[in-house]
């Protein structure tokens, strides 16, 4: 798991890598959250290059979200296709979380 | 220019693999190093990669985290081979008895639900094929995955 962090029009932005489960999600969520709890609330996350997510993953990214929503900040996805995106939907997570196909339509929605 | 015998492009690929960890989460990787490595030399479709690595992850995580009733050592096989065109996975530790078949489908709607319940249900949902059967102290869980759709 490698995380890439950008800050694009006052959104950041942040590209995992890799594997999200049940060894790489904790540290996962915890920079999640603590790049929420530092900056102003509003937080893209591209799921595009991650190998697989487990439910581990989907954990930390439920907890991440519930924390910017406490923040009253926002959380949203992109690159949420093919196995990834049949997973959230046999899981119940889709409607669950903002969701959006590109980084840059994420960007658009969240900029202050 | 190339001449004698050459090696048949098979040889040497082995239909099987097998890794026997401890019960410690961060053996999980061992795990899916060992599949992403048999899934290339085998050349499988991604889907059915996908659907090896997140099983195994709900599986062997269940396992760690709930299968002990000490906080001792345990080891846990997994066994992952090419059988009749399919996929098939094996897993097995002397944890408590516990069949993951019988475990009861997460609610879905509800909002306050522990994310992590819904491990089982993607199992099911990814593989085509599960058998549990208990023996001699030992669990074991055979799933299966189509290659061919």
């Amino acid at each position: 798991m490698k995380l890439v962090e950008a800050i694009a029009d006052d959104v950041m932005v942040v590209e995992a890598y890799g594997r999200l489960d049940s060894t790489t999600s904790k540290a996962f969520g915890d920079r999640l959250i603590s790049l929420l709890q530092g900056g102003n609330g509003s937080l893209v996350v591209d799921l595009k290059n991650i190998a697989y997510i487990s439910s581990a993953g989907f954990r930390a990214l439920l907890i991440a979200n519930r924390a910017a929503t406490g923040r009253e900040g926002k959380l949203a996805l992109c690159g949420v296709t093919g196995e990834v995106r049949r997973l959230f939907d046999i899981g119940g997570f889709t409607s669950e979380f903002l969701i959006f196909p590109t980084q840059a339509d994420g960007i658009g929605k969240l900029r202050p | 220019m190339k001449t004698g015998s050459s090696v048949p492009p098979q040889a040497g690929l082995s239909t099987s693999c097998e890794i026997r960890i401890d019960n410690n989460l961060s053996e999980i990787t061992r795990v899916a190093d060992m599949v992403d490595d048999f899934a290339a030399r085998h050349q499988f479709p991604d889907e059915v990669v996908f659907a090896l690595n997140v099983s195994l992850d709900e599986i062997v995580n269940n396992i760690i985290s709930y299968g002990y009733e000490d906080a001792g050592h345990h080891e846990i096989v997994v066994r992952v081979a090419l059988a009749r065109g399919n996929v098939e996975a094996i897993v097995e530790d002397d944890g408590k008895p516990f069949d993951p078949l019988a475990a009861p489908a997460p609610d879905l709607t509800s909002k306050e639900r522990d994310p992590g319940g819904v491990g089982l249900h993607f199992v099911r949902n990814l593989m085509d094929e599960m058998t549990y059967t208990r023996s001699d102290g030992i669990n074991r869980l055979r799933l299966v995955k189509r290659l061919a759709r």
